[in-house]
């Protein structure tokens, strides 16, 4: 080894052998070697002596990298040199020298490269200056399987580096292939397809792993070549021979069986496809899917049969003739059969798209209205499919139950694969209804009968039907249990499971309960079976707690629903919660394992909602609530005693534990409607007020826990909104807590809850916010950067974003000030320091922020602050220099130079919205700086833009006018003329 | 397969490639695995961070030696010389920034160039964050290659060992392979709620399967 292929043995090491400084030196030497002039023949010398992998392979990659990159500057010589020795390598030749070594006998990935590098050849050159390359080629072919194994791999690098449309592609990259496609498809194409033909035939039964590269490969180039070449009597026959030779490799087969599909899927008119279709005579390769279920000539014949039925369809989709439309209707019913075999039978990857297919299949049912009895029977087996398909294996059933790490496994890849299905069994609901709902019927009337070693699945696959059955049904059809409903919804009531023990039989059994809880509504005989259904242990009091947690979710959407219907039941329900209730709150419950919506909570929003309801009488009413809220808020004070001695672990138990608690209580209130507690039975307002008041206690307490301000602060908007104003008097002790401490996410939630009290209140909170506002103001301008975030990969961090979102809501919380006639808080003398850098702020926003909504929303604050800040007739100024500022600053940049900008495009939707307002603030500044504002902006602004006088004339008119719609379009094509004027070599700012 | 002082060991150990657009989180998403972390060894020299990744299976224990290309996409470096005797890879992509998508099929090329036939998972990452870019439904690049897809949220955990199981099967050839203890990942930094996302999801589903007065179920036409 000389030095050069040590360095790159170094470099290449994986063993280990080789220390970092050695290393170093040796990648260092390397890229040395990269930088010499005379790289290209450092390397090819190489590759025509050296038999180490590595070196050849760094060799043919350093000259991918320079002719790609230096292509242009190569001198002739050296691109002759270059194409010459490569040609030569990919052509088996040697040189003349008795030490010479041939590239194509190393391993795949060397050839790859080699092929790689010939293909950037290609890219530079074919067809004007080595026009030859193919022709050339094909005679070396000859030569044997190792030639022929390159040529192919040449071609599958050309589509994949640069026809195939699978991958990104540059406007030039696209233009050069289709320059590449045109060449070849007049000098070549035939050539090439005819040594194929001639490979395979000869080779076929001597060496089957290159006749399936050249298949492989055939295939990849079969959609954009003269499709006569391959579907004629030569091909075909031939393709279907080795389909069906019993003696050839499952590879070549299903290689043959991939050409085949890309010939059926070939783009062409559908009356030449279905022409195509029908000389096939595909059904010759039926009998190969029920040979061996698992193989993958299987599943390539499967892939092809899928595909044929999908042409097959869009034959039928698209010819109108009644003939044609009959024959490819014939074609499709034959095939269909054989698709149905492979997806009930094989263990194929075609699933996907067989199901696709089908979903196509149900869709062209629509407009066939009626269906004749063959699609009838096709629709029976399709359902019969889905049915099938989504059943679990009983040999999960048990990891399924205690939901294991198996058997979660199982649930997510069933719930994956079900998506599609479910949503055929919909579209199958809506073609044929009847049906639909008397397979489900049966399904489930027959899975309750079995024995109890299949039971379970079936029972499962069956109320998933009818649950998915109802997500596609009107809320209209549900109430009036039309068709089979009216049947189907009571055997669901009353039908006693015998596996509801199981935990997914007793999900799915309340989710479709819950689904068709619209009849219920309609059919109130049936609520008490109903509230037994969630109540007793098939619900709420499953021993399994995750149904008993899904239940009280569900129980919670059927309250909200039936509600006034259940005003006499509530003694009852709420009895039988008293356990459920208790336990949720207790101490050593914690929710580590199940995430919020799953807690458990949502009990006591059922709870809430029932007894929130004004039909309950008042004074039940409050009993009731107090007999809720007073354990829970002893509960917290006891929690909150002695909280500081506490060491971090029982510091955190007690955490979570109020965490639950606050979650109880929030919820609960949700059922209270403000108009109840503050004007009809303030009693009960009082009542939360007590709680508010214990509440904001816990931010005394642990001021540094994250979750609980989190919740605390969800729970002052609830009582904001339950309360009304009278939540007043608790807002400055509570924000002054919840401002102490905030990071940026808890800033965002901070501000989040200030917009809903503004938003609500209006000028009512002015002394709140006024009290506010500067501690809020030095803190965000602490944490947000003066001027634009850093961009490009690797910036798009948890954090950074988490400072985009605080700036974003901080637009919003300006924007909600100044439209809720309150921008006067700017000025008041604790905040009038923030009012500049505010101003900049906003000013830079409204002209360089990305999100144009973001812009427009500034550019509103602006409007809305010259409207308050600068009344006519001109007395003196509210806020001096706020004028001149406006009509120096902002104007310029914002109303002339941000729109100049060529990335402001008028195309985009929102661009549009924001030049309206950005119009409107011309507008508004005239009408209250009058031709302060017009002078200086026609004659300053506009001549650094080059406008020509006239058209700044015909603004001053257009401005001076009440149609602001034609100065919207006048001042957009002023800008557009303006733009072709400086054709971008003014540059502003 | 080891870097200079790295152990090598007397079990299964594969050579594991990480790909994908800076930024995806392939680093973060490594050194979830600690006892990977410890010992994992960078080598400035060729810009790579080799992280053997230790799986406790019912068939043994086995390795991986995951190579994690960072800063690659920059700098050069050895660049597809890495992927030299890969045997499985995993291909990221960020759900919130759709460029790193659409450059999958790039990286599955030049992967494939140099490993032919590999068992390789696509990982969607990040899907803990709310303001997605690229749904579930829009990932179909997996389909046409015979490819694993899953979602992944390196910073909460979510799904960490699914890729990893599906190479160990692939490898070990056995469908039924499975892991019988968990490895030690770092704590979250973000909890994923998934149970709100399924939620949504599943709210989200159902007023989409609404019947609209159109046809609404023709999507696959």
């Amino acid at each position: 080894m000389d030095d050069m292929e040590k360095a790159i043995v170094f470099s290449f090491d994986q063993s280990g052998a080789i220390d970092s400084m050695l290393k170093s030196r040796a990648v260092n030497f390397c890229q040395q070697i990269k930088e010499t002039p005379s790289i290209c023949s450092t390397c090819i010398e190489k590759l025509w002596f050296c038999k180490i992998v590595q070196v050849q392979f760094w060799c043919l990659q350093t000259l991918h990298e320079v002719v790609r990159v230096k292509y242009p500057s190569m001198s002739t010589e050296e691109k002759i040199f270059v194409r010459k020795s490569v040609f030569s390598m990919a052509c088996y030749e040697l040189i003349d020298d008795k030490n010479a070594v041939r590239v194509l006998e190393s391993p795949a990935f060397i050839r790859n490269k080699l092929a790689q590098v010939l293909v950037t050849l290609i890219y530079f050159e074919y067809p004007l200056i080595w026009s030859s390359v193919f022709v050339d080629y094909l005679p070396h072919l000859s030569k044997g399987s190792i030639v022929i194994d390159i040529f192919c791999r040449v071609l599958n690098a050309l589509d994949d580096e640069l026809i195939s449309l699978d991958y990104p592609r540059t406007a030039e990259e696209i233009t050069v292939a289709a320059r590449v496609k045109d060449a070849m498809r007049q000098q070549c194409v035939e050539q090439i397809v005819r040594a194929w033909y001639d490979i395979v035939t000869m080779y076929r039964n001597s060496d089957f792993e290159v006749c399936t590269s050249v298949l492989d490969c055939m295939r990849r180039y079969i959609s954009w070549i003269d499709i006569n070449l391959i579907a004629n009597d030569a091909f075909i026959p031939l393709l279907f021979e080795l389909i069906l030779a019993k003696g050839l490799s499952e590879q070549f087969r299903g290689a043959a069986a991939g050409c085949v599909l890309a010939v059926v899927s070939k783009r062409m008119e559908p009356q030449s496809k279905l022409a195509l279709l029908q000389s096939l005579h595909v059904s010759r390769v039926f009998g190969l899917v029920s040979e061996d279920g698992e193989s993958e000539l299987v599943s390539k014949v499967a892939e092809l049969l899928t595909g044929y039925a999908v042409e097959a369809l869009e034959c039928v989709k698209r010819l109108n003739s009644e003939n044609a439309n009959e024959v490819s209707m014939k074609l499709l019913n034959e095939v269909l059969p054989s698709v149905f075999y492979v997806i009930q039978n094989c263990e194929v990857d075609t699933t996907f798209s067989i199901v696709q297919f089908l979903s196509g299949y149900v869709a062209t049912m629509k407009s066939l209205s009626p269906l004749r009895e063959e699609q009838l029977l096709h629709v029976g087996q399709i359902l019969e499919v889905i049915r099938t398909q989504i059943r679990y294996d009983p040999m999960y059933r048990d990891n399924l139950h205690v939901l294991d790490k198996i058997g979660i496994e199982e649930e997510d890849r069933m719930a994956e694969y079900r998506k599609d299905l479910l949503v055929l069994l919909r579209s199958v609901g809506r073609v044929a209804p009847e049906v639909t709902q008397i397979f489900i019927r049966n399904s489930l009337a027959t899975a309750v009968t079995l024995s109890a070693d299949r039971n379970v699945e079936e029972v499962e696959a069956a109320l998933t039907l009818l649950y998915a059955l109802g997500e596609a049904m009107s809320d209209e059809a549900v109430r009036t249990g039309s068709r089979l409903l009216s049947e189907l919804v009571p055997m669901l009531l009353q039908t006693k499971l015998p596996c509801h023990s199981n935990r997914l039989v007793a999900l799915v059994y309340l989710e479709a309960v819950t689904r068709y809880m619209k009849f219920i509504q309609e059919n109130t005989q049936y609520i008490p079976v109903v509230l037994a259904a969630f109540l007793d242990e098939r619900g709420i009091h499953h021993r399994n707690i995750h149904v008993s947690r899904r239940a009280s979710y569900l129980f919670m959407r059927v309250v909200k629903l039936l509600k006034a219907k259940l005003v006499p039941f509530i003694e009852n329900i709420l009895q039988s919660l008293q356990d459920t209730i208790a336990r949720f709150t207790s101490m050593n419950y914690t929710s580590k394992e199940l995430s919020a919506s799953e807690d458990g909570s949502h009990i006591f929003e059922a709870i809430g909602l029932l007894i929130g309801m004004e039909d309950v009488p008042q004074e039940k009413q409050s009993d009731y609530l107090s007999s809720l809220l007073t354990p829970l808020c002893q509960q917290v004070q006891a929690l909150l005693l002695n909280a500081k001695a506490l060491n971090p672990e029982e510091s955190s138990a007690k955490v979570a534990n109020i965490q639950q608690i606050i979650m109880a209580i929030n919820s609960l209130s949700k059922g209270f409607s403000e108009r109840l507690v503050t004007s009809s039975r303030p009693a009960i307002g009082l009542m939360f007020k007590q709680t508010l008041d214990v509440l904001l206690e816990i931010l005394l307490v642990f001021p540094k826990a994250e979750p609980l301000r989190c919740k605390v602060t969800s729970f002052i908007h609830r009582m904001v909104d339950t309360l009304g104003a009278s939540v007043f008097p608790y807002l400055p002790k509570a924000l002054g807590q919840l401002l102490a401490e905030s990071e940026p996410k808890e800033m965002v939630g901070f501000l989040v809850l200030l917009n809903q009290l503004i938003c609500k209140f209006s000028t009512l909170v002015h002394d709140i916010l006024d009290e506010v506002f500067p501690a809020i103001a030095s803190r965000i301008f602490n944490i947000i950067p003066r001027d634009t975030f850093p961009s490009g990969p690797g910036t798009n961090t948890e954090e950074i974003r988490e400072v985009q979102e605080l700036q974003r809501t901080l637009y919003t919380f300006l924007h909600v000030i100044a439209t809720h006639d309150l921008s006067s808080v700017f000025l008041s003398p604790k905040s009038r320091g923030y009012l500049d850098p505010i101003m900049q702020l906003l000013l830079s926003t409204s002209c360089n922020h990305k999100d144009y909504l973001v812009r427009k929303a500034c550019v509103q604050i602006f409007i809305r602050l010259i409207k308050d800040w600068c009344a006519r007739p001109y007395g003196e100024e509210k806020v001096p220099g706020f004028q001149s500022f406006m009509i120096e600053t902002f104007a310029m940049n914002c109303c002339l130079y941000s729109v100049l900008d060529k990335s402001f495009e008028f195309g985009d939707a929102n661009t549009l919205i924001l030049f309206g307002e950005i119009v409107l603030a011309q507008k508004v500044m005239y009408e209250k700086f009058g031709n302060d504002f017009l002078v200086h902006f026609v004659t300053k602004g506009f001549p650094s833009a080059r406008c020509p006088q006239d058209l700044a004339e015909q603004y001053c008119q257009k401005l001076q006018g009440n149609d602001m719609k034609a100065l919207k379009s006048f001042y957009q094509s002023l800008i557009e003329k303006l733009r072709v004027q400086q054709n971008g070599s003014l540059v502003f700012r | 397969m080891a870097l200079p002082n790295q152990q090598t060991v007397d079990y299964p150990s594969f050579k594991l490639v990480i790909v994908g657009d800076g930024g995806t989180g392939k680093t973060t998403f490594v050194k979830r695995h600690l006892t990977g972390e410890f010992e994992k060894k960078y080598e400035p020299t060729i810009g790579v961070e080799v992280h053997p990744l230790d799986f406790f299976t019912n068939c043994g224990k086995i390795r991986f030696y995951c190579w994690d290309t960072a800063g690659q996409e920059k700098f050069g470096g050895l660049r597809d010389g890495y992927y030299i005797h890969g045997q499985c890879a995993i291909i990221m992509f960020d759900v919130t920034a759709r460029l790193t998508y659409k450059n999958v099929p790039t990286w599955h090329r030049d992967l494939c160039r140099v490993c032919e036939n590999i068992p390789i998972v696509l990982c969607g990452n990040k899907v803990d964050v709310k303001n997605r870019q690229v749904k579930a439904k829009q990932v179909t690049f997996h389909r046409k290659k015979n490819l694993q897809y899953y979602e992944i949220s390196a910073k909460s955990n979510y799904n960490f060992e699914k890729p990893f199981l599906y190479l160990a099967r692939k490898l070990a050839g056995d469908p039924n392979l499975h892991f019988v203890e968990s490895p030690a990942l770092a704590p979250p930094e973000v909890q994923i709620d998934l149970a709100a996302q399924q939620q949504h999801e599943a709210e989200l589903a159902a007023a989409a399967s609404q019947p609209l007065p159109d046809d609404d179920d023709d999507t696959f036409e």
